[in-house]
């Protein structure tokens, strides 16, 4: 088959967001020879950058060593400018963030090709869906973790160079047409999937990235190195590891495992996790449902005392990257008195017992954040 | 630039520990003792006075600029272009008598004659909305910023004076204007939540006329820096009486045209 050929029979995806997932994991997913990749992204520097390069390399961890994929960049468009390229497309990939995803509806309204949102909350693609009003904008769980950045010597080399996982892309199975290296599951099988994942990966994850902030480290990594926090890390597993025992029918088996593999990866030296990417807007880690309180309340709901978790969420409130979009937290803390900080802006009411276990061991647990540095 | 994370920090724990004594006395509010100002609708009662102490008493602690507070004066003689602080424990008196969620206490930092940081605190609907020079507006965690409804679908809000300082018949006439132009005006008896709303784009439009400094001082901040245009003129410095026109800038033209430039 000569080259012309292949190029013919490529699919267009359009991938909404060049960050961590967009241009680091997804490659590996829909790999280059057998899609043609067309980038949406609203940030100017890393657009310019990505179209003036023409093409990154994107580095596979995997047994202990970097697999390289060199990733051709014929179009990186500013959103509003990928309409047409959109009537061409076999699918859409969305990697832009939670907060951001109302942003990207509006081109794609009524589009009728599968738009895959790989956003780290399911809701999001329920949100697309009702906005685009297409029924195949379905959820996915890229189960890997993405640096959006990479080590010195491959940054020299590639200042767009990004590492990520040997991952696993679970796909909702309404989009199975789009092929590619990813399993498509049911609804059901989703739903397990993204049940470990927010509580046995998100959990975790995040809480190892706010003590690595305490303790001054870069990278996730770092933080694993340190005795003191991992023990808060692998406490919280645990923690959450039980709860999900009492409150769901995931098979033992397979949450042991699962937690396994987070921990190693949390700890895999090769990654280049930032800290600052994973604990990045504390404020949508710590809503209601999510994978801090949430998580915490959920552990109260079966009986688990969270001990670890409360003193990973102590951290994210304590949270200090003055670059974060949601830098005032670290500032409202420093305002308001605790109950005060937790009933008007956190939503716990003052004789929940989520607010006043985290009032009684405030103290305690602030010490233990100190020690850690 | 000035730098006004500490004078945030000030009106934040002011504004929240002024709301905790609201808060404390919401159920029992209409049994309180009350006395009227200078009309019926000028109400002021003990928790208004014990608030205010609070906030003063918070404010002290960090500033010792002067302040002017609605129920004590406080710092008696304010140079309007100066710098100082300027307390409402209980914007919507009425309101929180009545068991009406639409009550607030407003604090405002102002440098040179101009509101620099702003804090309005709901305790009944835990609402904290703030802003300051250089940080942007907020309410609770979230970043802030004024709606973009056209004028049919917009919603405005308007403010009267407590007592009869103005012309009350133009005031209704305003009113109407408003309310027959857009999809409606609301007289919340709030003129600092008036203000809140527009920044956080529940109103596209918010007009008081000869309202009192200390009721809409931080509204002026927040609602400008989550991107409205605030325009305001003192009517009578004495009793720092002020009008005000605020509204996302594309109904600027509008506003202006019902209020006449």
């Amino acid at each position: 088959m000569n080259s012309s050929r292949v190029k013919k029979s490529r699919k267009t995806i359009v991938i909404y967001g060049a960050g961590a997932i967009g241009r680091g994991y997804i490659p590996w997913v829909f790999s280059p020879d057998k899609y043609e990749l067309v980038f949406v992204e609203r940030n100017d520097t890393l657009r310019g950058a990505l179209q003036s390069a023409g093409s990154y390399t994107t580095y596979k961890t995997a047994e202990g060593k970097y697999e390289s994929m060199r990733v051709p960049v014929k179009h990186c468009f500013a959103p509003g400018e990928e309409k047409n390229i959109l009537k061409k497309a076999s699918a859409v990939v969305t990697a832009v963030g939670p907060r951001n995803i109302l942003s990207i509806a509006e081109p794609l309204r009524g589009t009728r090709i599968p738009i895959i949102c790989c956003e780290n909350d399911p809701t999001t693609a329920e949100i697309l869906r009702t906005e685009t009003k297409n029924p195949l904008t379905v959820f996915a769980v890229p189960d890997v973790i993405t640096s959006n950045s990479a080590s010195a010597e491959i940054l020299k080399e590639d200042p767009l160079g990004i590492i990520t996982e040997d991952g696993h892309c679970i796909i909702d199975e309404r989009a199975k047409a789009v092929g590619g290296h990813a399993t498509y599951v049911s609804a059901t099988e989703l739903k397990k999937q993204w049940m470990a994942k927010l509580y046995l990966h998100n959990t975790p994850h995040c809480i190892a990235a706010y003590l690595g902030s305490f303790l001054g480290a870069t990278y996730v990594h770092e933080t694993m190195a340190v005795g003191k926090a991992r023990a808060v890390v692998e406490g919280a597993m645990r923690e959450m590891q039980q709860t999900l025992l009492i409150i769901s029918d995931l098979d033992k088996k397979f949450v042991e495992w699962y937690a396994e593999k987070e921990l190693q990866r949390f700890a895999n030296g090769l990654l280049f996790d930032p800290v600052s990417r994973v604990a990045r807007e504390p404020f949508r880690k710590l809503a209601p449902t999510e994978r801090l309180l949430g998580a915490a309340q959920l552990c109260l709901s079966a009986g688990v005392y969270p001990e670890n978790m409360l003193q990973g969420i102590v951290a994210a409130f304590l949270y200090d990257n003055p670059n974060d979009p949601d830098a005032n937290i670290r500032y409202l803390v420093r305002s308001l008195e605790l109950q005060d900080f937790l009933r008007i802006v956190m939503g716990l009411d003052t004789d929940e017992a989520l607010q006043k276990l985290l009032v009684r061991n405030w103290k305690k647990n602030v010490a233990y954040l100190k020690s850690l540095s | 630039m000035t730098d006004f994370k500490k004078h945030l920090h000030t009106a934040l724990c002011a504004a929240v520990a002024a709301g905790n004594v609201l808060r404390e006395h919401s159920q029992d509010a209409y049994h309180l003792k009350r006395r009227s100002k200078e009309s019926l609708r000028d109400i002021v009662t003990e928790v208004d006075k014990y608030a205010e102490d609070v906030a003063i008493e918070k404010i002290r602690a960090f500033d010792d600029s002067p302040v002017l507070a609605e129920e004590s004066g406080a710092s008696k003689k304010i140079d309007m272009n100066g710098t100082y602080w300027v307390i409402d424990p209980l914007d919507g008196t009425v309101n929180f008598l009545h068991n009406i969620p639409l009550y607030a206490v407003s604090i405002a930092y102002i440098e040179s004659g101009v509101p620099r940081v702003g804090v309005i605190y709901n305790p009944a609907l835990n609402e904290l909305y703030y802003a300051a020079e250089g940080l942007g507006a907020y309410k609770n965690h979230s970043r802030i910023s004024v709606g973009t409804r056209p004028r049919e679908e917009a919603l405005c809000a308007i403010s009267f004076s407590g007592a009869s300082f103005g012309n009350r018949a133009a005031e209704f006439e305003t009113f109407q204007k408003l309310n027959d132009a857009t999809a409606g005006c609301l007289r919340t008896g709030s003129a600092a939540l008036n203000l809140a709303y527009l920044a956080e784009g529940k109103f596209d439009v918010s007009i008081g006329q000869n309202n009192r400094l200390w009721d809409v001082a931080a509204g002026f901040v927040i609602a400008r820096l989550a991107g409205a245009v605030v325009d305001y003129s003192l009517t009578n410095p004495k009793k720092h009486l002020l009008h005000h026109r605020a509204s996302h800038p594309h109904l600027v033209d509008f506003v202006d045209s019902v209020l006449g430039k």
